[in-house]
């Protein structure tokens, strides 16, 4: 099933355009990678797919339902209850606990406080980061960062992750790390994944590639095929191998 | 580095920069004005005792506040007064746009600037636009001095137009304000290490606080309420008090006991944080709370000024119940023995005066909030815009702030109003009746005037002397509070407008 579609999606800046009229679809439980250089419209064309932004033209359905028409209130309740968001940084409250940044959805959603905590607490735990429960963001690495803003966008079991560059802030370690609960945990709930970097190590971890330049679609290809024995992959499924020991030069290799 | 270039690169910046230096200029020009004001009140000559003038009134003015050289000094105090919000919107204008500004600094060391220059950069900047802003004051003041010498009809003056500071006074307040604010900066740097990586503030206050206020509000409220009893020892014993005794019992116990309601604030702000962490349901309540916790400290920044006019206002008000008590006992005993003409209200109309002084001081300690708030709100933009994208709605956000603001607000406006309060009822001292006495005829105005039979019919009305102090002022203390409360809550409103701004996607990819 067709989980993602965009249709001549146009988008510009002013006068500058950023995306001339991009066609795509993503499919359920999929994990799509867009790739290209700085300034090619990635971030755009995953804001437009998201619905945090709305194209000048085209249309982006989800599961059928065209949604670039909806209202901001909408569009603000649909990111909330089925689609997760995963930026490069500052994306946490700085005054509130890992546990509380990770329920924070929750609450909006109406859970009481108390559920709220036990079940960030289990996501914290899902991502090696339930000893830092209590801690706030400033008392943490950008790994532990990033891995607890990755609960926040999991927590309320999303059909469809949005990550934007979500280690283009981190060193390969601890992207490593992040990436490998990213693409095991997706697997794990069947959720859709759109992927935006501009590193083609991280691209290596998604089932397929989609490349931009200059506002459109340059180019797809398939993830890269590692051995079962460890790194990226798209028939691995499970991918919590990865963590900590991906070879980033495979998957360069694999590339070329 | 060359001078030239040293203030170029003073006065760079982004456009948040360039708001913070108008906004000091501003504040600068404020400061000018309040001052150049008060100066001009003690600049007015006080005439030779003549046998037309004995008390040495300078009769060109119509306004007593200014005839009669035993009110200048505290006219020229109030005056001085009005400097302190706008010196603490200065304050607030000062941390507008600060991370910008950290990042930038942090490029100039990266680009080979030494620490010394960075700071002598921060430090310039203030001062050029203080000096520009006294300067800008200094021009406006001579301006308006033009404009409205205009004399009545009885060829007296309003306001002091016909007299100017000193040349030095002048060049005190134009070149004493830039040096003060600039000193100020370089003293608030000493905690900031400018590192090539960026800005690193040394560790400060990270302690919740303690209610310590609550002595010092005391021990102000004594200090204060010991001026009439320290009077009286003296007076019985026929001496006269050391000549700052008295005063200096009223400034050292206010300042203490303003101190005491600033500091409260900082404490009002954690407790009303963990209270609305443990009872909160919402996001919003959640959001408020960890952020009045996590710095407590901000509240009484933010609201210092506010709290310091509304604690003005809550002693005015003290006063105001007392003059006007005085005032109808002494109007209905005049009644009494037959005299039907008004008593003067001048203490009345001279608190009507300071009520405006207060609505003043609000207006810009107003003023300093909004840019705190907006402060608040920039520096979180992305974190804000990151909440937005995930599917938080504006209003959570908004809620928050909301809270954020009022819920130390409330209870440190009451606590300033009721320390204002005691204060004034202090300083004023009981109302007393009996103030009034004299003869009056009960038969006819002949009779009265008869010495035969003016005995008879003329009665002595004296009314028992009695000392009581007046009802709290309620009314004027609510709306006080409620002006206080109001414009914070605009300040709010208005803050808020810029929230939609800081929470556009945009923000997610700057850096």
């Amino acid at each position: 099933m067709t989980e993602l579609q965009a249709r001549g999606v146009v988008k510009a800046y002013g006068p500058t355009p950023a995306l001339r009229g991009i066609t795509l679809d993503v499919a359920e439980g999929e994990i799509v990678a867009v790739t290209g250089p700085s300034g090619c419209g990635k971030s755009t064309l995953l804001y437009c797919l998201a619905g945090i932004l709305r194209p000048d033209a085209g249309q982006v359905t989800w599961r059928g339902e065209r949604i670039d028409t909806w209202s901001e209130a909408a569009r603000s309740r649909l990111r909330r209850t089925e689609f997760g968001v995963l930026f490069q940084f500052g994306q946490l409250v700085p005054e509130l606990t890992a546990a509380e940044n990770v329920a924070l959805p929750l609450l909006l959603a109406g859970t009481g406080r108390r559920a709220g905590r036990t079940a960030a607490l289990a996501w914290l735990d899902r991502l090696g980061v339930a000893d830092l429960a209590d801690t706030r963001p400033g008392e943490m690495s950008g790994g532990q960062q990033q891995r607890c803003a990755l609960a926040r966008a999991l927590v309320t079991e999303p059909r469809v992750l949005f990550a934007d560059e979500p280690t283009g802030a981190l060193d390969t370690l601890a992207g490593e790390q992040v990436l490998g609960h990213l693409v095991r945990l997706s697997r794990e709930q069947r959720t859709t994944v759109v992927l935006v970097t501009h590193e083609p190590r991280v691209a290596g971890y998604a089932d397929r590639e989609v490349m931009l330049r200059d506002g459109v679609v340059d180019g797809t290809g398939l993830g890269i095929e590692v051995p079962s024995s460890g790194g990226p992959g798209r028939s691995t499924g499970g991918l919590g191998l990865l963590v900590g020991d991906a070879g980033a030069g495979s998957v360069q290799d694999g590339l070329r | 580095m060359r001078p030239g270039t040293l203030v170029r690169l003073a006065l760079a910046g982004t456009r948040t920069d360039k708001v913070r230096v108008a906004l000091t200029a501003l504040s600068a020009a404020l400061a000018t004005l309040a001052g150049l004001a008060a100066l001009t009140v003690l600049a007015i000559p006080t005439p030779l005792r003549t046998d037309d003038n004995p008390a040495r009134w300078s009769l060109q003015y119509a306004n007593t506040l200014l005839r009669e050289p035993g009110l200048r000094g505290g006219t020229a105090f109030a005056l001085l007064l009005l400097a302190v919000p706008v010196l603490a919107l200065a304050g607030q204008c000062a941390r507008l746009g600060a991370p910008a500004r950290d990042r930038r600094l942090a490029a100039l060391r990266l680009a080979g600037a030494t620490p010394g220059q960075v700071t002598r950069l921060a430090v310039l900047e203030t001062g050029v636009a203080s000096l520009f802003g006294t300067v800008t004051g200094l021009v406006a003041f001579l301006s308006a001095r033009g404009l409205l010498d205009r004399p009545d009809a009885h060829g007296q003056l309003a306001l002091p137009t016909d007299v100017l500071p000193s040349p030095v006074a002048l060049a005190a307040v134009v070149l004493g304000l830039p040096a003060v604010a600039a000193a100020g900066t370089a003293l608030l740097l000493r905690r900031v290490a400018t590192t090539p990586f960026g800005v690193v503030r040394r560790a400060g206050r990270d302690r919740a606080p303690r209610p310590w206020f609550a002595l010092l509000i005391l021990v102000g409220l004594a200090v204060f309420a010991a001026y009439h009893p320290v009077n009286s020892w003296y007076r019985h014993r026929d001496m006269e008090p050391p000549l700052l005794l008295l005063p200096m019992l009223l400034v050292a116990g206010g300042i203490a006991a303003t101190v005491g309601s600033v500091l409260a604030s900082a404490w009002f702000s954690h407790t009303a944080g963990r209270l609305l962490h443990h009872l909160a349901r919402g996001p919003a309540a959640l959001l408020a709370a960890r952020r009045l916790t996590a710095d407590p400290w901000a509240g009484s920044r933010t609201f210092a000024a506010l709290l310091a006019a509304v604690l003005l206002g809550g002693g005015a008000a003290g006063m105001r119940a007392n003059a006007q008590a005085r005032y109808d006992i002494e109007r209905a005993e005049y009644r009494l023995i037959g005299d039907l003409h008004a008593p003067n209200p001048f203490y009345l109309q001279t608190i009507s005066l300071v009520d405006l002084a207060v609505a003043i001081a609000v207006t810009i300690a107003a003023g300093g909030l909004l840019v705190a708030l907006v402060e608040g709100i920039v520096a979180r933009r992305r974190a804000y815009a990151a909440l937005v994208a995930q599917g938080v709605p504006r209003g959570v956000l908004g809620r928050s702030i909301t809270w954020q603001a009022l819920a130390p607000a409330v209870p440190a406006v009451l606590l300033a109003l009721t320390v204002g309060l005691l204060l004034g009822r202090r300083f004023a001292g009981p109302v007393r009746t009996g103030v009034v006495s004299g003869k009056v005829c009960e038969a006819t105005a002949e009779l009265c005037a008869d010495p035969a039979t003016r005995e008879r019919y003329l009665r002595t009305i004296a009314p028992p002397k009695r000392y009581f102090m007046p009802d709290v002022p309620l009314e004027h203390l609510a709306l006080f509070g409620a002006g206080a409360l109001a414009a914070v809550s605009l300040t709010v409103l208005v803050g808020l407008l810029f929230l939609r701004a800081s929470t556009r996607v945009e923000e997610l990819r700057a850096t």
